[in-house]
């Protein structure tokens, strides 16, 4: 009997809680406009939460319906096109979105196109093909000229003589972010290359994930192998637990260079320590912010969303301080 | 009640079809009415093919009495081989085929090990993940190789039915569920892998070949899980290194909910489709109702416990109804 009741009890609570969440429903306003954000990374990567604040606090500024879509598996680009098509069939007024593959979005954006969905890219771009046609504008880093810096302002901190070994860590193979960032840190470092012409310059390139235990172990296990390696330069922000793995084999700041893209707490953390030289950044508040102002102005003005570029700021340990106050604030 | 209870015990699958329907009425109220629209609808069937598939293998291995952990790689592995097949010039249907069969020979190479070195297919699969992980990773070199523009997929991907509803991929995989039904339902083969996965000392005593039959399900499980990554690569028109990751728990967790039995011998083709479903539904339900980002896992979780239990609790109930009755 006392089963029983527990198990009416049970599912009362369930009964009265799948209630109040179907009659909860959002759509209360009819004037709001509906802005749906989908990409390829999952919740757990801090990046995006400064992503998804800059599109939150946008969103409240206008009184706009938003919801940004996470993947389940981190960089997942069939769970993004699911995601898109679940979202396109609720007919938003735009869809900002990651076009990490220059095929695999195409149905989608013709569907968007054909229901007059305004289609805006941030954080990554295709490199070519119809998805470049298909989408208004662009806002984000542009990728080769960022990672030419990096190799660039990296190359400037190797050593005067001697030999010189950098393991190019690339995050996810195949994907336009990774790949084209790896593209620009190569160009950097074959200028260096070009420019010391006597000296014996290696440059290795190692599929290294874009997890941050599974980066470390693959790059710990480099290490391990060329105990001589000048530096260490990725194309994500995983290079934080390089840093760490360095500080646990009681190897100094300074000894092994590091150098990567991205601002999380965790970034800044070990650029204020000195294990990471040089930090690019692409301000991924702007990138979650700008592409709803760009929505808002099509719909309410009718100016037509434009590229924009977040930039590619540097930055080096004497600014981890003033970083670390905006970190505090979400919005690096 | 009773009476729904014994029906309940005959058709387990009947607990997630009710299910689907609360969720389909849940989201549909909350979505405003979107969730069942013929675009949605699309999109969800247009989908279900390439996890169904793999679910229905995996259920079929499950009942045998066998785990294969390796089905998110096999379905990676499949479609690169065919894609980079497919420009090396061979025809798309012979590339199709030999893709099929490298499916084969993993699944094969599965049962073998756990056969064999009698070790339990939980690590011999979990072990084939990563080989056939690095496999693609490899013979892509890293980087999706790109599908020629005019490659004819309409046989897997074309939408079709009435206002496009379904694509051709949903047609076979409904030929397929069929098909797989009367095996497991119908026939002495499907009688075979029943015994086997339920009392595996009792069939080989009655004489059932039940090396042959484990290897048959591991072969076949493989197979499902290739085939349907290479409609998800047709559908994507890009054969990415990374699909298919994390699918075999997704798998798995459809075959029970779909009332598979973890220990063997129990399950049915039907639980494995509501159970794909089932999945897809939740998945897709979550993005129409506007849960929040940082939420989607957790309810994604819930639901599927939920879906669990309540499964399981039907399941004991009806039992005691029919001891007592």
């Amino acid at each position: 009997m006392v089963k029983r009741t527990i198990a009416l009890q049970v599912l009362g609570g369930v009964g009265a809680a799948a209630l109040s969440f179907a009659l909860a429903s959002p759509a209360a306003a009819e004037e709001k406009l509906n802005i749906v954000f989908t990409h390829h990374s999952s919740a757990s990567n801090p990046f995006w939460q400064a992503v998804k604040k800059g599109f939150d606090d946008a969103c409240g500024k206008i009184q706009a319906n938003c919801q940004m879509v996470f993947t389940q598996t981190e960089g997942s680009v069939d769970q993004e096109v699911a995601n898109q098509q679940a979202a396109l069939a609720r007919k938003p007024d735009a869809l900002i979105t990651t076009l990490v593959d220059n095929n695999a979005f195409v149905a989608n954006l013709k569907d968007a196109k054909a229901k007059g969905v305004i289609v805006i890219a941030s954080n990554v771009d295709a490199t070519e093909g119809p998805e470049l046609e298909l989408r208004q504008a662009f806002v984000g880093q542009n990728f080769i000229p960022a990672g030419t810096t990096l190799g660039r302002r990296m190359a400037a901190l190797f050593p005067k003589e001697g030999p010189i070994r950098v393991l190019v860590g690339v995050n996810a193979p195949g994907q336009n972010w990774s790949e084209q960032r790896a593209k620009g840190i190569m160009n950097g470092l074959e200028e260096f290359k070009k420019a010391n012409p006597g000296r014996e310059i290696t440059i290795d390139r190692l599929d290294v994930s874009a997890e941050g235990a599974i980066v470390s172990d693959r790059v710990g296990a480099y290490l391990s192998a060329h105990p001589d390696t000048t530096a260490y330069i990725e194309t994500g922000l995983w290079h934080s637990n390089v840093a760490r793995m360095l500080k646990d084999r009681n190897i100094p700041p300074g000894k092994i260079l590091l150098g990567g893209f991205d601002l999380a707490p965790q970034v800044m953390e070990q650029l204020k320590a000195g294990y990471i030289q040089v930090e690019i950044d692409q301000q991924p508040y702007e990138q979650g912010f700008l592409p709803v102002m760009q929505v808002y102005l099509e719909k309410k003005i009718g100016l037509a969303p434009a590229d924009i570029d977040s930039g590619e700021a540097v930055f080096t340990p004497e600014q981890a301080d003033q970083l670390m106050d905006l970190a505090k604030q979400g919005v690096r | 009640m009773r009476n729904l209870f014994r029906i309940y015990l005959e058709k387990p699958e009947l607990a997630g079809v009710a299910l689907l329907v609360v969720l389909a009425a849940l989201f549909e109220a909350r979505s405003g009415g979107a969730f069942l629209s013929g675009d949605n609808l699309r999109g969800i069937l247009g989908l279900l093919p390439e996890v169904g598939l793999v679910s229905i293998g995996v259920t079929v291995l499950m009942i045998c009495g066998e785990f294969d952990l390796s089905v998110g790689s096999t379905f990676a592995l499949t479609p690169m081989a065919t894609s980079l097949l497919i420009i090396a010039g061979v025809p798309t249907r012979a590339a199709i085929l030999l893709g099929l069969l490298l499916a084969a020979a993993i699944g094969f190479a599965n049962g073998f090990i756990t056969l064999t070195f009698a070790i339990p297919s939980f690590i011999a699969t979990l072990g084939m993940l990563f080989i056939v992980r690095s496999l693609t990773v490899v013979i892509s070199g890293g980087f999706p190789p790109l599908l020629p523009d005019d490659l004819a997929t309409g046989e897997f991907t074309q939408f079709v039915g009435p206002g496009g509803l379904f694509r051709t991929s949903f047609i076979w995989f409904l030929a397929i569920a069929f098909a797989a039904s009367a095996l497991i339902a119908n026939s002495n083969v499907g009688n075979w892998i029943k015994a086997t996965g339920g009392h595996l000392e009792a069939a080989e005593a009655m004489g059932v070949p039940v090396r042959r039959v484990k290897l048959f399900c591991f072969m076949l499980c493989s197979v499902m899980a290739g085939f349907g990554g290479i409609i998800q690569v047709f559908r994507l028109h890009s054969p990415l290194p990374s699909i298919g990751d994390g699918l075999e728990l997704q798998a798995v967790a459809a075959a029970v909910i779909g009332g598979t039995a973890l220990s063997g011998g129990v399950g049915t083709v039907l639980g494995a489709v509501v159970g794909a479903l089932l999945i897809r539904v939740i998945d897709n339900g979550l993005v129409m109702t506007q849960v929040d980002a940082n939420w989607f896992k957790f309810a994604v979780g819930a639901l599927t416990i939920f879906a669990v239990v309540s499964n399981t609790w039907l399941r004991r109930t009806a039992r005691r109804i029919k001891v007592a009755g």
